[in-house]
């Protein structure tokens, strides 16, 4: 059965995310969006404590939670800053590969010493060619003894600049398509690995993007993630993990404005009264709210699912897709409570509405995870 | 040496407060209960003088019901506290500031601690009286409100700095002292996640409250009967003030703050 | 048993108000006896002519110039048994607060602190009323008798009207064991740098800028605005996080309560974190440019408008009113 009621040690990590959130990311979220700046220094405080390598087990230095944990975490950080969250959680969708197809051996050369220190790690799977296809990758890994030689460009990767591993997916063999795959982790010493420079972003702008070019990098074997050929496999299973995350980010988006709108629709003041006490208000902030706790629940669900050992593909996919059309909607009508204000960049709202359409994109499309939905869906049907 | 902390678990800043039932406290019903936060900066100081003292150990205490003493001495833990205490509150004891020193004085007085640092004053009933009555059933010094306590190594003596009109008050502590926070130096340290997790797991020491029925049955007579509990008025809002010009709104605003409000000096 | 003992803590050359303020509610709960005032250490009784108190006790003693709140608790409930008083009212301060609770140990008293309002109940009792959360509520209390002790909070009682002669002195002998009692042990003073204005916590007017103000130099606006008043200076979180100013300024949740008689607030949106520390101020001014800012909801005047001219314009209308020269004498660098 699910149980609603989080145990109190839920609450505390909870509350422990909800300080960080409004003392450490809230003060600077509109100057960094404002600015474009990737805030180093709340980073480094976030893997101080513990916020960082979410997913990695304890003995290899991570703080290993359960993804339902995470996503409580997940959800208070966006409620302060999607774009810094963005930054904070790109490390867990970069390491979940070496924990689904590390060996010990691997994950404890590799991750032991990325842990104990304040690094960060990208996920290079999208590519300029395309990023929903990920079947037909153009990134080229070609075998030379006990090494490989990566060639090719990978694009829109989430802290790139600055990441100092890349698991990097490329196909030894562009014909044999999914089966040629494999996953490669790639340490930013490489010679061959060139980071490009920071995209302009519409939204999450606190967090960094770029592509990534590989020019002949040379790889040990001993990096390469599963069996040969297991790399497509790698990325679909890391994604069905790392999906509910975002269904969290959406609903701490959500949260954020429905809290800014709730409160300004008590203060504004039209025709006599608060414009909250105007129905059409009300209405839009009843649909707000029940957008919002659908999202919420949805995530809850597909956490719990994927705890109790499921692979969740389906109800990831929901929480992720739902959650995130959610998110848009309420930020969308929360602007219009604000009115002309909500339409100004001195206000939060905007900036919630361009944070939220970010998560209808990344990690898989809406588009694609309707495609897993209706797969899901009617797979079931004979 | 052994500093011991006094925790108190305190309703959230944001909860909605409400008369209760019968008028004269506050309504339980959805409290959050959370570490006090000049408590905070009390276990914040406790803790930087053991990152300071070599060989210093951290306890800290806590008087209430069970289950919210024991949350807030978790949280004392996560952030770094080595060992806690839980007296627990016997059900009908009254909330008072002499009762809860009493009470906390059982704890204390079963060890040889050096150092006992709290907050001014706890968010809730705001007394600032726990610590100083504590001293006195202890039998030691009392230095007041600091906003800094400083270890100086080469003369194993504590300097507390006081904040008094125009500047800071220097005063060394001779020990065994109680010394209350005001607010840390240094902003109150997060606690980390990993700690949280295994604070969750960590043993506390148990006071029950048979043990502490019979420390606290003499100051149960001067404790304080709790008549009502009341929220002010609501604020109507503020009065605007009309002007054309920067200096039409102060001459208008000083006439007002003389005339009106009475306030001028 | 009537009557009722009242603290004096001395200053440079007088008494604290709080002391005064402890004299007028001393005598309501006087019930009709005598009035008494415990002057302590050297210094001559001077300081509590005009104290309107029917008799004033006087004590000196090695190391009385600064007594200990150890020290306060002897002594007060030594002058308490020799005149058979049951209550004692000790002034609001940061160092009184502490000596009701040393003394209530000692004297086997019941007590409180804050103290808006107090009346005589049944039975010896005193009834009480004393805000708690910040000001966001209050409680009535019963303090039983035999004895109680308590201290008012600073600026909620007038100050009595001066007596016309001085009361008659005598000075008490100190109890035994006095000597053994822990001393203050105070050994420096550290001024800060630039704030000559009263202590933020103890003020009756404080001026408090935010974020509003935009930079560090232009915060001066509020500390010159202050210096007009003779007020203290505070700020909002948002202003010591950004280091404009040391976090010794900050009012609020995480900062300092204060309960002035007047609280101008500038530039500041009125977080719930920060209005906690400020809502029982007893008058609240808010100037600020957005009027949907909820410092309103709790201001008893507003200005909206841009704080930028609004404050020197005020600034100047003050100096003018009370009759100070022009400019800011100068409170910040150069
Ligand atoms: C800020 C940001 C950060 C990112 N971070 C990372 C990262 O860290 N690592 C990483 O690997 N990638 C990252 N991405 C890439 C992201 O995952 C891709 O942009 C996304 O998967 C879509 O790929 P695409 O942009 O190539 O669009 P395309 O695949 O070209 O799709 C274009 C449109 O067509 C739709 N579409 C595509 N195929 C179908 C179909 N079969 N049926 C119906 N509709 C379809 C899509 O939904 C979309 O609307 C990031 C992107 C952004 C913007
Ligand atoms: C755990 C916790 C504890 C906290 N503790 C405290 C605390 O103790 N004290 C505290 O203060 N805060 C505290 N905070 C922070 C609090 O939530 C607010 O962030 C903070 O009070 C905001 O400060 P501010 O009003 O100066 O800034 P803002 O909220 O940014 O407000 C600035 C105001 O200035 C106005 N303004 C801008 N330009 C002008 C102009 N030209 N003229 C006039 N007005 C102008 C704006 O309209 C706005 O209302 C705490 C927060 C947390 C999470």
């Amino acid at each position: 059965m699910v149980d609603f009621a989080l145990t109190s040690e839920q609450t505390s990590l909870r509350d422990m995310a909800r300080k960080f959130a409004r003392t450490e990311m809230a003060p600077h979220a509109a100057e960094c969006d404002r600015a474009g700046r990737f805030p180093d220094e709340i980073y480094r405080k976030a893997w101080e404590l513990g916020l960082m390598n979410l997913n990695v087990p304890t003995e290899y230095g991570g703080t290993g939670l359960a993804l339902f944990d995470q996503c409580l975490i997940v959800e208070e950080l966006a409620h302060a800053c999607a774009g810094m969250t963005t930054s904070i959680i790109a490390n867990c969708l970069a390491l979940e590969p070496i924990l689904l197809g590390g060996t010990e051996e691997q994950k404890h050369r590799i991750l032991d010493p990325f842990c104990a220190e304040y690094h960060l790690a990208s996920f290079c799977l999208t590519e300029p060619s395309g990023g929903s296809d990920a079947g037909s990758l153009k990134t080229h890994a070609r075998r030379d003894g006990d090494h490989y030689v990566l060639d090719g460009e990978k694009c829109f990767i989430t802290n790139a600049p600055f990441a100092s591993l890349y698991t990097v997916f490329a196909t030894t063999d562009p014909t044999l398509r999914h089966k040629g795959i494999n996953a490669f982790v790639v340490s930013r010493d490489t010679e061959g690995v060139l980071p490009g420079k920071e995209e302009e972003k519409m939204g999450h702008r606190a967090s960094a993007t770029s592509t990534v070019r590989f020019e002949g990098a040379r790889v040990p074997v001993a990096n390469r993630l599963g069996a040969d050929g297991e790399g497509f496999s790698i990325a679909m299973r890391t994604l069905d993990q790392t999906r509910t995350p975002i269904g969290a980010l959406a609903t701490g988006i959500a949260q954020a404005a429905i809290d800014h709108a709730a409160a300004y629709a008590k203060r504004r003041h039209t025709f006599g009264k608060p414009i909250a006490e105007h129905q059409a208000i009300q209405i839009k902030l009843a649909d707000m709210t029940q957008a919002l706790r659908a999202a919420r629940l949805l995530t809850w669900e597909a956490a719990w699912t994927i705890d109790h050992g499921e692979r969740g593909s389906l109800e990831s996919a929901v929480a992720k897709c739902f959650a995130s059309d959610a998110a848009m909607r309420v930020a969308d009508e929360a602007i219009q409570v604000f009115g002309g204000y909500g339409y100004m960049k001195e206000y939060p709202v905007e900036k919630l509405l361009r944070d939220a359409k970010l998560a209808q994109i990344y990690e898989g499309s809406n588009e694609i995870q309707r495609i897993v939905i209706a797969r899901e869906l009617l797979q079931r049907y004979a | 040496m052994e500093i011991a902390v006094l925790v108190k678990p305190v309703p959230d800043a944001e909860t909605r407060l409400r008369p209760d039932a019968g008028g004269s406290g506050l309504d339980p019903e959805g409290v959050k209960w959370v570490l006090a936060g000049y408590d905070e900066s009390a276990v914040e100081q406790a803790l930087l003088l053991k990152e300071s003292i070599p060989g210093t150990s951290v306890r800290a205490i806590s008087y209430g019901p069970l289950a919210r003493a024991e949350e807030v001495l978790r949280f004392a833990i996560a952030l770094g506290c080595d060992a806690a205490t839980s007296v627990e509150q016997p059900a009908g004891a009254p909330d008072d500031p002499l009762v809860t020193a009493a009470a906390l004085h059982l704890a204390l007085s079963k060890r040889a601690v050096a150092l006992v640092l709290c907050g001014k004053q706890a968010g809730d009933d705001e007394t600032g009286l726990v610590g100083p009555a504590l001293a006195e059933m202890l039998g030691i010094a009392e230095y007041g409100v600091a906003v800094n306590v400083r270890w100086d190594a080469a003369s194993s003596a504590l300097t507390l700095q006081q904040s008094v009109e125009g500047g800071l008050v220097r005063v060394r502590a001779s020990l065994p002292a109680v010394v209350a926070l005001q607010q840390a130096w240094n902003d109150p340290r997060t606690a980390k996640l990993p700690n949280i997790l295994k604070s969750r797991k960590a043993a506390i020491e148990r006071m029950p409250a048979s043990e502490v029925s019979s420390a606290i049955a003499t100051v149960q007579a001067l404790a304080a009967r709790r008549l009502a509990f009341r929220l002010p008025p609501p604020r109507t809002g503020a009065k605007m003030i009309e002007y054309k010009s920067p200096e039409e709104a102060a001459e208008r605003l000083v006439r007002i703050l003389r005339e009106e409000a009475k306030v001028f000096p | 048993m009537t009557g009722a003992l009242a603290l004096l803590e001395r200053t440079a050359g007088g008494v604290t108000s709080a002391s005064r303020e402890a004299v007028g509610v001393a005598r309501t709960v006087a019930d009709g006896g005598a009035v008494v005032g415990l002057l302590v250490g050297p210094g001559g009784t001077g300081p509590a002519s005009g104290i309107p108190v029917d008799r004033l006790f006087t004590v000196e003693g090695p190391g009385l110039t600064d007594p200990s709140t150890a020290q306060y608790a002897a002594l007060l409930s030594h002058a308490a048994t020799q005149l058979g008083v049951a209550r004692i009212v000790v002034p609001g301060t940061a160092r009184g607060r502490d000596v009701v609770g040393r003394l209530a140990v000692r004297w086997a008293a019941s007590a409180a602190t804050g103290v808006t309002d107090v009346t005589l109940g049944e039975g010896g009792s005193l009834r009480i009323t004393r805000p708690v959360f910040g000001g966001r509520a209050s409680e009535t209390l019963e303090l039983p008798g035999p004895r109680q002790v308590f201290a008012p909070k600073p600026h909620a009682f007038s100050e009595p009207s001066a007596a016309a002669a001085p009361a008659p002195s005598e000075t008490i002998a100190l109890p035994d064991g006095f000597d053994k009692l822990p001393t203050r042990g105070a050994e420096g003073f550290e001024p800060t740098a630039g704030s000559k204005g009263p202590e933020l916590g103890e003020a009756s007017i404080v001026v408090s800028g935010g974020r509003g103000l935009r930079t560090p130099e232009s915060f001066r606006l509020v500390e010159d605005l202050a210096e007009s008043l003779g007020a203290a200076v505070g700020a909002s979180r948002a202003v010591t996080d950004a280091g404009w100013r040391p976090s010794s300024y900050q009012v609020g949740q995480t900062g300092r309560s204060v309960s002035p008689q007047l609280y101008i607030a500038v530039g500041i949106s009125g977080a719930i974190q920060h209005i906690v520390g400020m809502v029982s101020a007893r008058v609240i001014v808010a100037i600020n440019s957005d009027p949907q800012a909820p410092i309103f909801k709790v201001a008893d005047y507003g200005v909206v408008g841009d704080l930028f001219p609004i404050v020197p314009a005020l600034t100047k209308e003050i100096r003018k009113q009370r009759g100070l020269p022009a400019g800011p004498t100068g409170s910040g660098p150069g």
